[in-house]
């Protein structure tokens, strides 16, 4: 993340703006790890803000195989109008969403190129 | 007021409802826990998951619970030296996906009291519990307390508020709802 970064901090700090725009672009979720490589932030930060978030009902996690998967928290109140606000929000940061669509979650025939 | 080593997740319940509301605070037994208060034998918790009203002041939560033997252990979490049951406050505001919960039934015991979800605030709660992450166990009780609180469970109204969350995300599968009151006639 550059420091020189000018837009504002809608949830309070850069980091949860980019955890919480790069999981409302996710379908099924995404671990810890990959959230911090994809908004280029450090794993604890993420977990941080993501142990933040969950107790606040806004994003929950769940467990796969040996990790955690988290997303949105789609039974949260204001889910629905938190979804709609992140995706404009989104606009304003085309390097997350770029690296979404790069991130393919779908399967994907091996070989098949990207 | 002493809990003792024999002390059921309800008598915990009715306790520290008890001691929260004699420090002024409103608190709410929700979630799965309130599941286990009507259907006990169907259903099993060791947290009990209490909403307290927005701007509760957490040293008089704390302070309250101490009597009971209660301490804090991480945010929102308290445990007792003995009992196994976790007292757990999620943030509120107390809410079934897009609905406020702003009234719910109150039962007495002798001078204790417990604010508890409805039956059929708690089959919306376990229902939509399935309904978001397709948790079979989660139908299953939302089934059992509909069935056990037959005259109080009010299917218009759930059906209702099916419809909206529907209505407001469509991602939502209907076809699961569908299951919930097929499922719900056949009694099995």
């Amino acid at each position: 993340m550059r420091r020189d970064d000018l837009r504002p901090a809608v949830f309070g700090t850069a980091t949860r703006d980019r955890v919480l725009i790069r999981l409302a672009l996710s379908e099924n979720g995404l671990h810890v790890r990959e959230l911090a490589r994809q908004i280029e932030t450090s794993a604890n930060a993420v977990h941080r803000v993501v142990v933040a978030l969950e107790r606040a009902g806004i994003v929950v996690s769940r467990p796969v195989g040996t990790t955690r998967i988290v997303l949105l928290n789609r039974r949260w109140y204001g889910a629905v109008e938190l979804r709609a606000l992140l995706e404009r929000l989104a606009a304003a940061y085309p390097e997350v969403v770029q690296r979404a669509r790069r991130s393919r979650e779908r399967p994907r025939r091996i070989g098949k190129p990207l | 007021m002493i809990l003792s080593a024999e002390s059921s997740l309800v008598d915990v319940a009715f306790a520290a409802c008890t001691v929260l509301a004699r420090a002024g605070e409103t608190a709410v037994l929700c979630g799965g826990s309130a599941a286990a208060y009507y259907v006990p034998d169907l259903y099993q918790s060791l947290d009990v998951d209490f909403v307290v009203e927005v701007g509760a002041a957490p040293h008089v939560v704390d302070r309250a619970l101490a009597t009971l033997g209660y301490a804090l252990v991480s945010e929102g979490h308290y445990r007792h030296p003995t009992l196994p049951y976790v007292l757990a406050f999620p943030i509120g505001p107390l809410a079934i996906g897009r609905d406020y919960i702003t009234a719910w039934r109150t039962d007495r015991r002798g001078d204790l009291l417990l604010h508890v979800y409805t039956p059929t605030d708690v089959v919306r709660d376990r229902f939509l519990h399935y309904w978001a992450w397709g948790d079979r166990t989660a139908l299953d009780v939302a089934l059992a307390v509909a069935r056990a609180r037959r005259a109080e469970f009010d299917a218009g109204a759930f059906r209702a508020w099916a419809d909206r969350e529907l209505a407001a995300d469509p991602a939502y599968d209907a076809a699961r709802l569908a299951r919930f009151f097929r499922m719900l006639e056949r009694g099995g």
